[in-house]
């Protein structure tokens, strides 16, 4: 019994005394000494970013040697002198150089030895109003450490007036320019050689066909709107039609997918009615209003050309998927017909399907051909020297840039590939 | 009169043209502005025409109702068609989904205009396979070099033909998806820039003839 009692003494005292021990307090762990004071990182600036509407930051800074794979460059900006900061950006030190900022050499002078970044300001304080003062710090940390920071810096943001990147486009735009009034200055003077382009010889014997059969024309202008260039040409080629139509007094119908294209394509056909002494014959419901769908108006023309069968069928101006849905529709129907598009990837469906193609730039110049006037026609002069200072440019600049790498001139291939490209 | 039918329009075209080409070396607010108050322009003018297309629309159809002309019976769809989706548009307040599902506008959406657009779509299928028969009649040389391209993309897109090309040529240790990637990006690639350079060449200039007034057809003669 007392050897029980001992027993249970002895247990009680072990667990007493685990409690008392484990009640102490534990030793403070030892503190890690506050990180000595980071390193400065010297020589970071913001400024308005160039050449841009006024709504981003172009920090730079000089790349430190120091930099190992795991430095990590945070960047934070606000509104506030102090406070406030939002991370911008985060990247590692290998990523945003200077020498890699896609802007060609005579719009930018970034080196290897420093960072460069843009900042789009309105992804993080909304529209940005002109002339606001916005500051930027950027730290740099080793595996989540930090190991460098700069002193905030502020910049202000304004609009630039002149994207100096696109210098080339404009020199370009200029020499053509330039061009263009030469050649409408000696279309004046005298006549120039325009070479046959059989899609549109063929008109004349479609909408002839048309009249020998009594069946009517039909003309699409496309599925753009009226600002677009193919839409423009369509036009312009529909009066040369409506005017041939009129003086063989034919029929032609023009179902539209635009009431834009639609208001003016009556405006065109009216006039070439006029123009062709046949007022009388015109008709207010040669053109009408289909559809703005892409498949109902196409469901709705093959309509037409399975129920009225056409003799002729134009397709000029911009087609997507639909163009083959009409193109085969005409085809099978036995209907002449004469597409042009600048739609290249529609272009292989109405070679199969059409009589003629007229290619993408020969859409531009076929109201000048049908024309006939010399003041049109001398911009296809235009489209030929501008064809011309192209070709010239690929094989130059094929050798030159096939000569640089071999010689590794890396300037060389850099103002070349500069020069050429589009920012 | 000429001043206000030529020389007016003819000098809006210009100014207007002239900016909206500035504008694109202009980064500015100012620049900005412009470009999107004239998409605002558009937009509006676009409206109003639409309803000048719808008024068209109805015209037409009304007519060749009243005429009975051929094909007459299809007319009466687009009114069926029209008021199909412009009735539940009205009582639903163009809303066409609430969180107790579809509305009848959603329902005429999904099971009227879809189901129609896909069969439309549908039907380009078939069209393609009439097409291609078309083109694979070899007429002349350069059709021979489409039927051999394109024969060439089928036999290597369907695992027959390439068990056929591999049996055939497989001691040419040329594969057919090397012979495909040869074509899609040399000889089409190469086709295909030269057209759309022939294309934004033409673009330009058509560009500036309008713009500086020497392309005037769609402002009609004197």
């Amino acid at each position: 019994m007392i050897k029980n009692k001992a027993i249970c003494t002895l247990v009680l005292s072990i667990f007493t005394a685990g409690a008392v021990f484990a009640a102490k307090p534990v030793p403070a762990a030892k503190k890690t000494p506050p990180p000595a004071s980071v390193a400065a990182i010297s020589g970071f600036t913001a400024a308005d970013m160039p050449y841009d509407v006024g709504g981003a930051a172009l920090l730079r800074w000089p790349v430190n040697p120091a930099d190992t794979p795991d430095t990590v460059y945070t960047v934070y900006t606000s509104t506030l002198a102090s406070g406030g900061w939002v991370k911008a950006d985060e990247f590692a030190a290998s990523a945003n150089i200077g020498k890699d900022v896609d802007m060609p050499f005579w719009a930018w002078d970034g080196s290897a030895g420093e960072h460069a970044l843009k900042v789009e300001l309105n992804s993080f304080f909304g529209e940005v109003p002109p002339e606001a003062s916005y500051h930027f710090r950027i730290s740099s940390s080793e595996k989540g450490k930090l190991a460098a920071e700069s002193l905030p810096v502020e910049m202000t943001t304004k609009g630039n007036w002149f994207r100096l990147d696109r210098l080339n486009n404009l020199v370009l735009l200029v020499v053509i320019i330039i061009v263009f009034f030469w050649a409408v200055s000696h279309a004046k003077r005298k006549g120039l050689f325009i070479r046959r382009i059989a899609g549109l010889d063929a008109i004349e014997e479609a909408i002839g066909r048309a009249t020998e059969m009594g069946k009517p024309i039909f003309y699409l202008t496309g599925t753009q709107p009226m600002s677009t260039i193919s839409t423009i040409a369509s036009t312009l080629i529909l009066g040369e039609v409506a005017k041939k139509v009129a003086q063989y007094d034919s029929y032609i119908k023009i179902p539209h997918y635009d009431p834009i294209v639609m208001t003016v394509c009556k405006e065109v056909v009216k006039q070439s009615y006029m123009e062709a002494g046949r007022p009388d014959s015109y008709r207010e419901d040669h053109n009408f209003f289909v559809s703005q769908d892409q498949f109902s108006y196409a469901a709705s023309v093959d309509g037409m050309l399975e129920r009225e069968k056409p003799a002729a069928v134009f397709f000029m101006g911009y087609f997507s998927a639909e163009a083959l849905l009409l193109a085969e529709v005409g085809a099978t129907n036995g209907a002449i017909q004469i597409a042009g598009t600048d739609a290249e990837g529609q272009l292989p469906f109405f070679f199969t399907a059409c009589d003629y193609t007229l290619i993408g730039e020969e859409l531009y110049a076929a109201g000048a051909y049908l024309s006939g006037e010399p003041m049109l026609k001398s911009a296809l002069k235009v489209q030929d020297f501008g064809k011309l200072v192209v070709m010239l440019s690929v094989f130059f600049g094929i050798i030159a840039v096939a000569i640089g790498a071999k010689m590794h001139w890396d300037s060389l291939v850099h103002v070349i590939l500069n020069m050429f490209k589009a920012y | 009169m000429k001043f206000i039918k030529k020389t007016i329009p003819l000098l809006i075209v210009f100014v207007v043209g002239v900016l909206s080409l500035i504008s694109y070396y202009v980064p500015h607010k100012t620049s900005v502005n412009f470009i999107e108050l004239m998409s605002k322009w558009e937009n509006i003018v676009s409206a109003f025409a639409f309803l000048l297309g719808l008024i068209s629309l109805f015209f037409s159809h009304y007519h060749k109702i009243s005429r009975k002309v051929d094909g007459w019976g299809y007319s009466i769809f687009v009114f069926i068609g029209f008021f199909a989706i412009i009735i539940p548009a009205i009582l639903n307040h163009g809303k066409s989904m609430t969180a107790a599902g579809p509305t009848s506008l959603g329902w005429a959406y999904s099971s009227i205009y879809t189901a129609l657009s896909g069969t439309m779509f549908a039907v380009l299928a078939f069209y393609i396979v009439s097409t291609a028969y078309r083109s694979f009649r070899i007429k002349s040389k350069q059709a021979f070099v489409l039927f051999v391209a394109a024969f060439v993309l089928i036999l290597g897109k369907v695992p027959l033909g390439q068990i056929i090309w591999t049996s055939v040529l497989g001691w040419t240790h040329v594969t057919v998806s090397t012979v495909i990637d040869w074509i899609m990006t040399v000889p089409a690639v190469a086709g295909k820039r030269g057209i759309m350079i022939g294309i934004a060449i033409g673009a330009i200039v058509t560009s500036f003839k309008i713009i500086f007034g020497i392309e005037r057809q769609y402002l009609g003669k004197d």
